[in-house]
């Protein structure tokens, strides 16, 4: 494995055109997430900027805005980030030996950016013949960033623009996880576990109405290892299918 | 919106970031000579994802009132349209935005 980047046209050729599902996917999902920014909090394009470049995270880029309305705790915030995003904890599994060695500040950001999309295609790997493999990870890695930051900032500039009554726009992020929901139970190694947060969900709000999140993923967890000998058959046979 | 303290908005996105990387970083940091996280790890972090999606979407549906005007029915018809829509065409963005937008004017409309 080479110590640096190798770029040529070919390379950066291949690295744009694996990434073009993304471009759409990001721009359009950053910009929806940035209209909800400037509209539910009226703050501009340096937030959009700052939250889209270091969170790098779809669900969070929606939960953030719902985050600074409430001004939430930030034991809070720490907590609801690490379950909604713990899946990231594994995607270094089939990488880790792959980029042993490599520069720190390439390993550096190669993690910051590693989303489920850009995971995808970086584990997929389909270096052209001749070209550097870490190049090409490292300019999808990068062209997928930028993609998401500018769909941000500019959902977010469009937002102080155009001027519309937005009241009910916060049923965007409603709507993400559904859509997300829906998509991962598909695999049925996760219907079972859906249920069971769907069922904490609603002990935790009837319990802790102000603050029901940390309460309802306590629960969740519990009742999930309770089950960890039944479920755990399920989610090997397939359970692993990612939104 | 506008009493926002600047100082803790920075602290919630340094939060969020630190927390984010720290997962991503995390089999780098702790697995980089070779070893295998413990199993109820793996399986913790194969069946939470569906759990807490689940709780998300009951957390972002806790202020719908049932019991007055207008009885929660903005609520239910967009999430309705949103789950027929994506079962039917599995567009994540066309159902995120239509649903949205039948939100927007169910809510701007309906007396509540």
């Amino acid at each position: 494995m080479s110590c640096s980047l190798r770029i040529s046209r070919k390379v950066v050729l291949a690295s744009f055109r694996a990434s073009i599902p993304v471009l759409l996917g990001y721009l359009a999902m950053g910009f929806a997430g940035g209209v909800l920014l400037a509209k539910e909090t009226g703050l501009g394009a340096f937030w959009a900027f700052l939250t889209s470049s270091t969170a790098v995270s779809g669900t969070l880029q929606f939960l953030i805005v719902d985050m600074f309305c409430n001004q939430t705790a930030l034991w809070t915030v720490a907590i609801i980030t690490l379950s909604v995003n713990i899946r990231y904890a594994l995607y270094g599994l089939p990488l880790v030996d792959r980029w042993r060695g490599i520069p720190i500040w390439m390993k550096l950001y190669l993690i910051l950016t590693l989303t489920d999309e850009t995971f995808a295609l970086v584990v997929e790997n389909k270096v052209p013949e001749g070209e550097d493999s870490l190049t090409y990870c490292f300019l999808i890695s990068m062209f997928n960033h930028l993609y998401w930051i500018t769909g941000v900032v500019s959902g977010n500039v469009a937002g102080h623009l155009v001027q519309f009554n937005a009241k009910g726009i916060d049923f965007a992020m409603t709507a993400l996880f559904i859509v997300i929901l829906l998509d991962q139970l598909k695999s049925r190694g996760n219907r079972f576990p859906a249920l069971i947060g769907f069922v904490s969900a609603l002990v935790g709000l009837l319990l802790y109405p102000s603050n029901m999140l940390i309460p309802s993923i306590m629960i969740g967890l519990v009742v999930l290892l309770a089950f960890r000998s039944k479920l755990e058959p399920l989610v090997a046979s397939g359970g692993q299918a990612d939104e | 919106m506008n009493n926002l303290d600047t100082t803790y908005l920075l602290a919630i996105t340094g939060v969020v970031f630190a927390v984010n990387y720290g997962l991503r970083g995390f089999v780098f940091a702790a697995f980089g000579g070779g070893k295998r996280p413990p199993a109820v790890i793996l399986y913790v972090g194969s069946v939470i994802s569906p759990a807490v999606i689940s709780m998300l979407i009951v957390y972002c549906l806790r202020g719908t009132k049932f019991l007055a005007a207008p009885y929660g029915v903005p609520e239910l018809t967009a999430s309705a349209v949103c789950v027929i829509l994506h079962l039917w065409k599995r567009n994540p963005l066309l159902s995120i935005i239509v649903s949205t937008v039948v939100y927007m004017v169910l809510v701007q409309n309906l007396a509540g």
